[in-house]
């Protein structure tokens, strides 16, 4: 490699020095390997992660996955220039016993360090506001609906759950719930720690002895849903889950009045 | 072993002193540990009724104390200190005696200042705990290979989950600063032993003696907690947690002693020249690491010595009866946990960032950028602990707060990328073994970065907290980048710790092997995790089959190659291509001695002059 392509002390103005640098030929093909597989991340995100999950049946399960999918397609780019860099320094390989030869010897380039730190900051900052803001909507959501919610008491036992509708006087080891109503889970565990988790509505909180801990959210889509212990909690952990349904306002009504409950 | 017969030759053998200290070794010191934990074991008995759990939970508590305690003293640790009681100190020949001078293999069994002995010792204790903790994932693996597939029951699963995390930590946390922060860093900085070699043998042995209380763990009922041992469950677990207590607190002085050792050599020791500038890379990440692990460790043993008491002498510190509060430990927990992912974390890029200038012959790039990328994720990493807690209901308030420090990490994160793309830019990169691990890491780390940002973002955590989504971001940083570092590390330091080349074709078969079925295995776990299956379950649904179905035959794949790894070890180890003092060209100090290394390092101080990148074609 030659000398033309030392990016310092080519050119007076950084406006020209940056294109300048642009021209030479290693930068070239490694924007192109950038842009490729900063398109392969963006499918990636696009696909992957939702192709796995399983239905989405709330506000904040759609939430938690916008955030990964955007935080992908927002990372990509920066995941292309990090991969397209070291792929390009494989393109010229050196095998053999002895060292190569001297590469060109440059110890720091202060442009280069001070935008990488500004883009990174810029980055975090996205996902930093991001975050924020979609975890105060969840937030809100639960504020707004806290008056109206159906309440929820679940408790955790080793290895079971059981749930309590105090309003309406059933006890049940099956959650069923009603479409469209809010929901507060009202959370506590007899023994040890487990952690409450309808996977289809996208929260998960802690059940602690002694305390109460609390999620809110909203089925909006009719189906079931897996209720899973996330905090391993002793011998069964793996089989503590039971099943739940989100079901018509009509139906959750009629099953209440066959457990003997009182319907709203 | 021919390598060591070496050692022999260049070192005359003097008169052996008469003295109590040529008589203690290993063995010694293991049949008065032995005698000390039965006599312990007895007493307690005899003292105590059995019937209660708590009882029996003292006893064996005491009897793993009494254990290293008679250990130490049967090696000989305390000669040195009970000298000074008496107001004298070990004479001329007896401190010769126990750097291990003249003494050929035997030094390895003994308790030797020598940090490169030390340096050893730890290698092979690492791939000891490397090779359980891995056939413990293997087994873990295996009983996942279909739903409801029983190989083994649920109790024994939950063991092996704990046991595999904890070996692995532990492994991890000594993988990088233990062998070459021992037997390298003092070479490397022109020092001839460690500041404290007397303290150097004692966080080895100290650590020895861990090992047979936490493999005991296995016989009194093993340690269903998890690594983590939450409480209340560990207060509920039965005798194997007693191990578990007693290794972490073992640890924990075992640590703080290395890590003390280690940061005093390097603030005291360097050659004359040697400025803060020109120091190593490598040596600046290994301080920086255990110098994290200084203030972060206690915390783990506070931690473990209240749920101690808990078990032994019926305190309620996590018992929300009487009390206490679960959440208690958890915060105890995490303040050591989360620093501690760093504290394995660092070294590994560190001595990446030394290898990738000798093998791209082109200099470290921005040396001031890295330390300040090290520096700033020390820095942060102590005010992210409560990332581990969003859903514990602990304080939801506090989320917004910790999920800002938990983001901004990846700022100096970036700028460790920045720093080995920069250095390996616009140079041929030399094909090597080590240099393969500076692209392996590069892949990696970043994979693990970017799904470390989802999980520290709460509307995301409330769905993959707790899931199989989890355990492949860490594995992807602790083992894709943390352990790749080491290994690359130990084919660089191969030729300087055993006088012999690793064997490449060997290497690089285990290398694409163990790369190439990691991410089959934790791409797998991640869309595992995904559609949400929880971790440490013994057993699953149909819909997880296909995602776990991949994660072992890739588990299979690393398992074998970690095989061929340890095999390439040992046939270069004993019959290797011997190697010559510089293979790689390199220009840090360690490279200037010659094997075997003289006892002291040096026959001359060497002097500094600039720092060890000096690669290119021409100064600026």
């Amino acid at each position: 490699m030659s000398d033309q392509h030392e990016v310092t002390d080519l050119a007076p103005t950084p406006g020209e020095r940056l294109r300048n640098a642009m021209k030479a030929r290693d930068v070239k093909i490694t924007i192109v390997f950038g842009v490729i597989i900063t398109a392969v991340f963006v499918v990636i995100g696009l696909w992957f992660y939702p192709k796995f999950m399983p239905e989405i049946m709330s506000e904040n399960m759609k939430r938690g996955k916008d955030v990964i999918v955007y935080f992908t397609v927002i990372s990509a780019p920066i995941a292309g220039l990090v991969i397209a860099v070291a792929l390009y320094t494989l393109l010229d390989r050196h095998h053999g016993e002895n060292p190569p030869e001297e590469a060109a010897s440059f110890r720091t380039h202060t442009p280069i360090v001070f935008a990488w730190t500004v883009i990174s900051a810029l980055f975090c900052i996205t996902a930093i506001v991001w975050g924020l803001t979609e975890m105060n909507v969840n937030s809100e959501d639960a504020t707004e609906n806290a008056k109206s919610a159906l309440v929820v008491e679940v408790t955790g036992s080793q290895w079971v759950w059981t749930f309590n509708y105090p309003e309406l006087g059933v006890q049940s080891e099956q959650l069923n719930l009603p479409l469209d109503r809010p929901v507060e889970f009202r959370v506590h565990s007899v023994d040890v720690n487990h952690s409450f988790w309808p996977v289809q509505l996208g929260v998960k909180v802690d059940a602690n002895d002694r305390v109460t801990t609390l999620a809110h959210t909203t089925p909006d889509v009719l189906g079931t849903i897996d209720i899973k212990c996330a905090e391993l909690c002793g011998l069964y952990h793996a089989y503590m889950e039971t099943q739940g349904k989100v079901m018509k306002e009509a139906d959750f009504n009629s099953w209440v009045t066959a457990q003997g409950g009182h319907a709203a | 072993m021919t390598t060591l017969d070496q050692a022999k030759v260049s070192e005359s053998r003097p008169n052996p002193p008469k003295s109590l200290i040529t008589k203690l070794n290993m063995g010694t010191g293991m049949i008065v540990g032995i005698v000390f934990a039965e006599v312990m074991y007895f007493w307690g008995k005899s003292m105590w009724d059995r019937q209660e759990a708590v009882m029996e939970n003292r006893i064996l508590t005491l009897s793993m104390f009494a254990w290293c305690i008679g250990f130490l003293i049967g090696i000989g640790a305390f000669i040195g200190p009970f000298r000074w009681l008496i107001g004298k100190d070990l004479t001329d020949e007896e401190q010769l005696f126990l750097a291990g001078k003249g003494q050929g293999v035997s030094r390895y069994f003994r308790y030797c200042t020598d940090h490169k002995v030390v340096g050893i010792q730890y290698l092979v204790g690492v791939m000891v705990m490397l090779g359980a903790g891995g056939t413990m994932a293997m087994m873990i693996r295996t009983n996942l290979i279909t739903p409801g597939s029983k190989w083994v029951n649920a109790e024994i699963y939950n063991s092996l989950v704990g046991l595999h995390g904890i070996t692995m930590i532990v492994a991890m946390i000594i993988v990088s600063t233990g062998p070459f922060g021992n037997f390298i860093l003092p070479i490397m900085i022109g020092a001839r032993d460690m500041a404290f070699p007397r303290l150097n043998a004692l966080s080895w042995w100290l650590l020895f003696t861990a090992i047979p209380v936490l493999c005991s763990a296995w016989f009194f009922g093993g340690i269903p907690t998890g690594w983590t041992a939450y409480a209340p469950l560990s207060v509920q677990a039965g005798g194997g947690m007693n191990a578990f207590i007693v290794t972490i607190i073992i640890f924990a002085i075992s640590s703080a002693i290395a890590g003390a050792n280690i940061t005093t050599t390097v603030v005291a020791m360097r050659a004359k020249g040697m400025k803060w500038n020109r120091v190593p890379i490598f040596v600046i990440g290994a301080t920086m690491s255990v110098a994290l692990a200084i203030p972060a460790f206690p915390s783990f043993m506070a931690s473990q010595m209240m749920a101690g008491f808990d078990r032994t002498i019926g305190t309620h510190f996590y018992d929300a009866e009487f009390g206490g509060s679960g959440w208690l430990y958890a915060h105890l927990f995490w303040i050591m946990g989360h620093p501690e992912v760093y504290v394995i974390l660092i070294p590994g890029v560190a001595i990446l960032m030394e290898i990738a200038p000798v093998f791209a012959r082109s200099p470290l790039f921005s040396y001031t950028t890295a330390v300040v990328g090290f520096a700033g994720i020390v820095g942060l990493s102590v005010l992210v602990w409560a990332h581990h807690m969003y859903i514990s209901g602990w304080m939801p308030s506090l989320n917004g707060p910790f999920m800002v420090t938990t983001e901004m990490i990846s700022i100096p994160t970036g700028l460790l990328f920045l720093v080995l793309l920069g250095t390996i830019w616009r140079g041929r990169p030399w094909m090597k073994l080590p240099m393969l691990g500076v692209y392996a890491l590069i892949w990696n780390f970043l994979i693990g970065g970017i799904t470390g940002i989802y999980l520290s973002d709460v509307p995301a955590d409330d769905y993959l907290h707790g899931s199989m989504f989890v355990t492949a971001h860490f594995h992807y940083t602790l083992m894709g980048a943390a352990l790749t570092g080491a290994i690359a590390g130990l084919a660089y330091w191969f030729p300087k710790m055993t006088g012999r080349m690793l064997d490449e074709r060997s290497g690089y078969i285990s290398f694409w092997m163990v790369q190439i079925g990691f991410q089959v295995l934790f791409l797998g776990m991640f869309a595992a995790g995904s559609q949400g299956q929880p971790r440490r379950v013994a057993d699953y649904e149909q819909v997880f089959a296909t995602s776990d179905l991949i994660s072992t035959i890739g588990a299979y794949l690393v398992g074998i190659g970690m095989i061929v790894l340890l095999y390439s070890v040992i046939h270069s180890w004993r019959k290797g291509k011997i190697a010559p003092m510089n293979p790689w060209g390199a220009k840090t100090l360690e490279w200037t001695v010659p094997y075997p290394i003289y006892l002291e390092n040096f026959h001359e101080a060497p002097v500094v002059t600039s720092d060890p990148y000096g690669y290119g074609r021409s100064e600026k």
